[in-house]
């Protein structure tokens, strides 16, 4: 599992996130900035943890957003 | 004279508290992600209108929002918002470059000036946005005599805004320029997927470069490697001919600028204005003007296309060539309000007697003053170090403000 974070109070809603990973990323038609899909809010970080076989899309997206607000982490798997 | 107005940058309250106290006429800033500074990390909320609405009337001083980003679908619910809100706290008018702005403010009825982002360079231009639009910003391409055709045009064929007066025109007065047509620019988009348009600019321009040519491999031998930095406009020195343009408004740039950047142009654009308007404006004033403004922040100054120059004049250092810098020195403790007193927690460095210093913060703005006494853990000094508690007469100060000494730039 890799998990997926959202800064989303500095998203500039330029909505590259969205065009990369729409099943990851919806951009919010109430204040048109980016929300990450099931993700959980922690103090204006949203969390999502997803399969390993989305970390390439995370990945780009981390890449591509342009005010660098999105981390991509893995999971530490408990033995 | 005709009067002109002068609109000053905000991007935080320091900045609009300074510009106010300065003496500006107008102010102009951004809220959340769309304004030309998104990437600035203190932008105003949607919250702060209010208090910016309340503030600055309570001022005499009209207050412009900058919606002026390219809008995407997904943003036409939050510009519908933030015009309400421009509505509801009584904000004079907003800054406004796509046409959906343009339309939901008309519907709305709130005031619409045109951004430079519609780099409007002619008379038919503005006829057209005075459909919606009563102020309109010309092209910093521009040079003088073609706004003075401009402004001509208007009052000869009476073209009017909304508001049934006539269309002001709008010129950027000071401040940095970029070297695409109206801020029109990919190159951030290019390198760093960050949109310019979207107010995410990473300023490629301020860097060096080295021509290539791929052909031949031959290197271009270029004397200045800041090919893309143009310097910074400044057009104090021949502010009669701006106002003889016709001008009614003199728009300062610099929201991501510091306080006391905004403090100082401001009130020396302010002397300026008010000189013209009781004839005293004079080349001898303007050199006591021109040394104020190398104070702060800047790239070296030129007068933009404005006198009709064909070349750009560009930059040759990668910061500023201010002729002062700040020193972080001291925190905000406590005020005695009955014998005005400030006290301060010096964190870093130290201060002596004499030494010029500034303090800011959201509520104070600026204070800029000279330290003529000072007063170390309770006892009079010569000079207060990391630790100190020091204490001196002034005007309020909160614990939110940050005490800065003011020293000469090693670097110019
Ligand atoms: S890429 Fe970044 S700035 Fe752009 S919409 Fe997604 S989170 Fe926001």
């Amino acid at each position: 599992m890799i998990a997926v974070t959202l800064q989303r109070n500095k998203c500039i809603g330029c909505n590259y996130c969205f065009e990369i990973a729409p099943d990851m990323f919806r951009m919010s038609t109430k204040d048109g900035k980016s929300i990450l899909v099931n993700g959980e809010d922690k103090r204006g970080f949203a969390t999502v943890r997803v399969h390993d076989e989305y970390e390439d899309k995370a990945n780009q997206c981390k890449e591509v957003c342009p005010v660098k607000i999105i981390k991509v982490h893995q999971c530490k798997v408990k033995k | 004279m005709q009067k002109i107005e002068l609109m000053a940058p905000c991007g935080n309250w320091e900045s609009m508290r300074a510009a106010v106290m300065a003496g500006a006429d107008s102010v102009y800033f951004g809220v959340e992600q769309m304004n030309m500074r998104a990437r600035a990390t203190a932008n105003f909320t949607v919250d702060d209108l209010k208090e910016i609405g309340e503030y600055c009337n309570s001022h005499n001083v009209r207050t412009y929002l900058t919606l002026n980003t390219i809008v995407y679908d997904h943003d036409l619910s939050i510009v519908k918002t933030l015009i309400s809100a421009v509505k509801e706290h009584n904000i004079t008018a907003v800054i406004a470059a796509d046409q959906a702005v343009l339309n939901n403010a008309r519907t709305a009825g709130v005031e619409v000036h045109i951004s430079t982002q519609l780099n409007v360079t002619n008379l038919e231009t503005v006829k057209f946005y005075a459909l919606f639009a009563d102020v309109m910003v010309l092209s910093r391409e521009l040079s003088l005599t073609q706004v003075r055709k401009i402004t001509d045009g208007i009052s000869k064929e009476d073209v009017r805004g909304p508001s049934g007066n006539l269309i002001e025109i709008e010129i950027f007065g000071h401040g940095a320029l970029c070297m695409a047509v109206s801020g029109k620019c990919y190159l951030s988009l290019h390198s760093n997927n960050s949109s310019a348009n979207r107010g995410a600019c990473v300023q490629n321009c301020r860097r060096t470069y080295t021509v290539i040519d791929n052909e031949s491999g031959n290197e271009l031998e270029i004397d200045n490697q800041y090919i893309m930095s143009p310097k910074d406009l400044c057009t104090i020195y021949f502010l009669d001919q701006v106002a003889d343009s016709g001008v009614k408004v003199l728009k300062i740039e610099g929201r991501g600028r510091a306080p006391e950047y905004v403090k100082t142009t401001i009130e020396t654009y302010r002397e300026a204005i008010d000189a013209l308007q009781n004839g005293t404006y004079s080349q001898e004033k303007v050199k006591g003007w021109m040394e104020r403004l190398e104070s702060v922040y800047n790239r070296g100054f030129w007068s933009g296309y404005y006198l009709g120059q064909k070349m750009g004049e560009w930059h040759d250092g990668s910061g500023s060539k201010a002729t002062q810098k700040k020193v972080y020195i001291a925190k905000g403790a406590h005020y005695y309000p009955k014998p005005q007193i400030a006290e301060f927690l010096v964190e870093a460095q130290k201060i002596k007697k004499g030494d010029k210093i500034l303090i800011t913060g959201p509520t104070t703005g600026v204070i800029e003053m000279e330290l003529d006494e000072i007063y170390v853990n309770g006892q009079p000094a010569e000079e207060a170090v990391k630790g100190d508690q020091l204490t001196f007469k002034c005007d309020r100060i909160r614990t939110t403000d940050k005490l800065y000494k003011m020293i000469p730039n090693p670097d110019v």
